[in-house]
């Protein structure tokens, strides 16, 4: 689950018209060359939204200070739009989001593992998802029951259900999330690893909000 | 017939390497043990010894080269040392042989990668099936074929049985098959798959799924060196509706590290396993020593219940002591079982049977009063097992002595051979002064436990292939 610098990937963008094309939910968002651009598109999609730095090379954005959350206007998007320029030091592009609400952060991934090939993994997601540990496994091909098994066998399953005022997550999505995973790791034998994280629950809905697609 | 067959029903047998001669410590060396192995354990067919230094070995003419020997040879085993394992192969394919067990060490395991490939190639080209290297053998029980250089030989006779052990370990593999036989475990095969040049655990459990000695698999792997093989033979056994529990070592880092030295193979990643285990409906154990009691349970059980529809999910607790009935409920809340309340009409129909005290609502503490009564205690089980909303009973013994222990025993083996569902017993008094009634338990194959926990798990692991199995014909059904 560990990305490196060093790693031969997609970008951003990239990473989530293919997710997309496997049948994932995934953010709407638009990749522009510059600031001009940027306001445009954050007026289509509507404020609030995220500008990210967005190339093959940024794969630990947060780290890199190429995340800028929640901007409300026209200005706070220059503003940041600003930074992003010194930050990206004339490299990349920017990728304009819409800023997706929700509280539960979810995982899902593949890895492929030396012994049975390609696995597909499923958690709980958010900046804590390494240190909490909490996820299921399965090695591909999987069927749509063993994606719903793998809800239930995470640790924070309650946070599936209906809770604190937020409703039922939509299994059936993420049981498709998960077996739609499962068939681009064994279409594409040249991807060594996918990590969307987090992937947000937008009401009851999950929206793959980041991904990486690490490459051979 | 499957391609392994010559394999596991031989008709007749050469020993590369037998020998009569002992170690400096006494044991036997590996071509006596093996030639002694075959001999005492009755193995009905031919068996050739060959050395070129002896003229007979216990009993059998010897030769001086395997093309010496007048008639077809279906198996050698293979016990001289690691260099001259290639020659000796080379032997037996010129005579035709079909299978060869090589059990001499000194290949992959010990860094000889290039030695095992070489090996590995002759067999292949020769249309040689190739247990090992580094094998400690293989028994067949039903058909009296112990070739194997294991000690656990000395256990005479073999307590034969419906449990196939694969093992890839062959010294540890052959200390939990004797332990197993003491604890009354019958088996049908035992195989160590050693560094698998060629045939790997995948391809024994594949082809003894077929075997109808064969009822449960308990398998201890170090590594899984073909993943698609074994995951094939796992569903192939999940359709022949038999339980397949495994163990798996390499959960640690130092344990992966030991496993690749010892094997010469990669133990893959833990939770991978686990994984794939849940997926393809295989029962792991986290504990070795849970492995064959395990097993046993499924061979007994499925003695007189069709597990493949088993349910075990609401347990009924009877014992008369209340201090192990909670920890009983604890630990079945803890597994993710049910202890049902009775209904009023059953509580109040062992009402009848019990001391006015007791606890009837399930758990049911029975008191030690109950042993006032002839036949309160069968009674009561026998309500229990009555029960439409109850799957499984457990059933723990605390502090009896004889001839009270006797009484369990005998009145326990009964009720479990009427019995139409899951029934198991935790022992928890002092077995000194049980000397007759608790091996009574292990004569009717009741499965029999020490602790509560392990009670517990056995009824888990029940419902879990039950449910795994209604799960699979409803998949085939749709």
């Amino acid at each position: 689950m560990t990305a490196h610098i060093a790693l031969h990937a997609m970008d951003e963008y990239e990473a989530k018209r293919l997710l997309a094309s496997y049948g994932v939910p995934v953010v709407q968002e638009a990749r522009v060359a510059d600031e001009a651009a940027a306001l445009a598109a954050a007026g289509a999609i509507g404020y609030p939204v995220v500008l990210k730095g967005c190339g093959p090379e940024f794969t630990h954005k947060t780290e890199l200070g190429l995340v800028h959350l929640n901007l409300r206007d026209d200005d706070s998007l220059r503003a940041a739009a600003a930074q992003l320029r010194i930050a990206m030091q004339g490299r990349g592009e920017l990728l304009v989001q819409q800023m997706v609400q929700g509280k539960r952060e979810f995982l899902a991934g593949i890895s492929r593992d030396a012994q049975f090939g390609p696995v597909v993994t499923f958690g709980l997601g958010g900046i804590f998802a390494e240190a909490l540990a909490d996820v299921a496994l399965r090695v591909c091909p999987l069927t749509h029951d063993d994606a719903l098994a793998m809800l239930d066998e995470i640790r924070a399953r309650t946070l599936l259900g209906a809770y604190r005022g937020m409703p039922a997550v939509d299994r059936e999505t993420l049981a498709r999330i998960l077996t739609g995973l499962s068939r681009l790791a064994l279409d594409r034998p040249d991807i060594t690893a996918i990590d969307i994280n987090p992937l947000v629950i937008a009401g009851a809905s999950p929206v793959a909000v980041d991904a990486l697609v690490i490459l051979q | 017939m499957h391609s392994l067959q010559v394999l596991f029903k031989p008709r007749s047998v050469a020993v590369v390497g037998a020998s009569r001669g002992v170690t400096p410590t006494g044991a036997p060396k590996l071509g006596t043990a093996a030639m002694k192995n075959l001999v005492e354990h009755g193995f009905a067919g031919a068996i050739y010894p060959v050395n070129p230094k002896e003229s007979e070995l216990f009993g059998r003419a010897c030769t001086a080269r395997v093309a010496d020997i007048h008639g077809p040879v279906d198996v050698a085993l293979i016990v001289v040392p690691a260099e001259a394992c290639v020659q000796a192969l080379r032997d037996c394919a010129a005579k035709g042989v079909r299978a060869a067990i090589v059990m001499s060490a000194g290949f992959a395991e010990a860094g000889h990668t290039a030695l095992q490939d070489e090996l590995g190639a002759v067999a292949r080209a020769a249309g040689i099936r190739l247990v090992g290297p580094n094998t400690a053998g293989f028994v067949d029980f039903h058909h009296q074929f112990a070739a194997t250089i294991s000690m656990v030989g000395e256990m005479q006779p073999f307590r034969s049985g419906g449990v196939a052990f694969i093992t890839q370990s062959g010294a540890l593999g052959g200390s939990m098959l004797g332990r197993g036989m003491e604890d009354g475990v019958g088996f049908s095969h035992w195989v160590t798959t050693g560094n698998q040049a060629d045939l790997g655990a995948a391809d024994y459990l594949d082809a003894l799924v077929d075997d109808p000695e064969a009822k449960v698999f308990a398998l201890f792997l170090e590594s899984v060196t073909d993943a698609p093989r074994f995951i094939a033979a796992a569903q192939k056994a999940a359709r022949a509706g038999k339980p397949v529990i495994v163990y798996k070592s390499g959960a640690s880092a130092v344990g992966a590290a030991s496993s690749a030295s010892h094997t010469g193979a990669l133990a893959g990643s833990h939770a991978v396993f686990s994984a794939m285990c849940r997926q393809h409906g295989l029962i792991q154990v986290d504990d070795l020593a849970e492995l064959l009691p395990l097993a046993k349970t499924f061979a007994w059980l499925g003695e007189r219940l069709d597990l493949r529809s088993q349910r075990a999910r609401r347990v009924a607790i009877v014992s008369a002591s209340g201090g192990i009935c909670g920890v009983a409920a604890d630990e079945c809340e803890r597994a993710g079982l049910l202890v049902p309340e009775l209904s009023r009409e059953r509580q109040a129909q062992i009402r009848a049977f019990v001391p006015e005290f007791a606890s009837v609502r399930n758990p049911i503490d029975v008191t030690g009063q109950i042993r006032s009564s002839a036949t309160g205690y069968q009674d009561t089980v026998r309500a229990v097992l009555d029960d439409e909303n109850i799957d499984a009973v457990l059933l723990l013994v605390t502090m009896a002595a004889e001839p009270r222990a006797s009484f369990y025993g005998r009145e326990i083996g009964a009720l479990s051979q009427a019995a139409n569902k899951p029934l198991v017993v935790t022992w928890a008094g002092p077995l000194s002064l049980a000397q007759q009634g608790y091996p009574m338990l292990g004569q009717a194959h009741v499965p029999t436990f020490e602790s509560t926990r392990a009670g517990v798990q056995a009824l888990k692991a029940v419902d879990q292939f039950g449910r795994l199995q209604r799960r699979l014909r409803q998949q085939q059904g749709a």
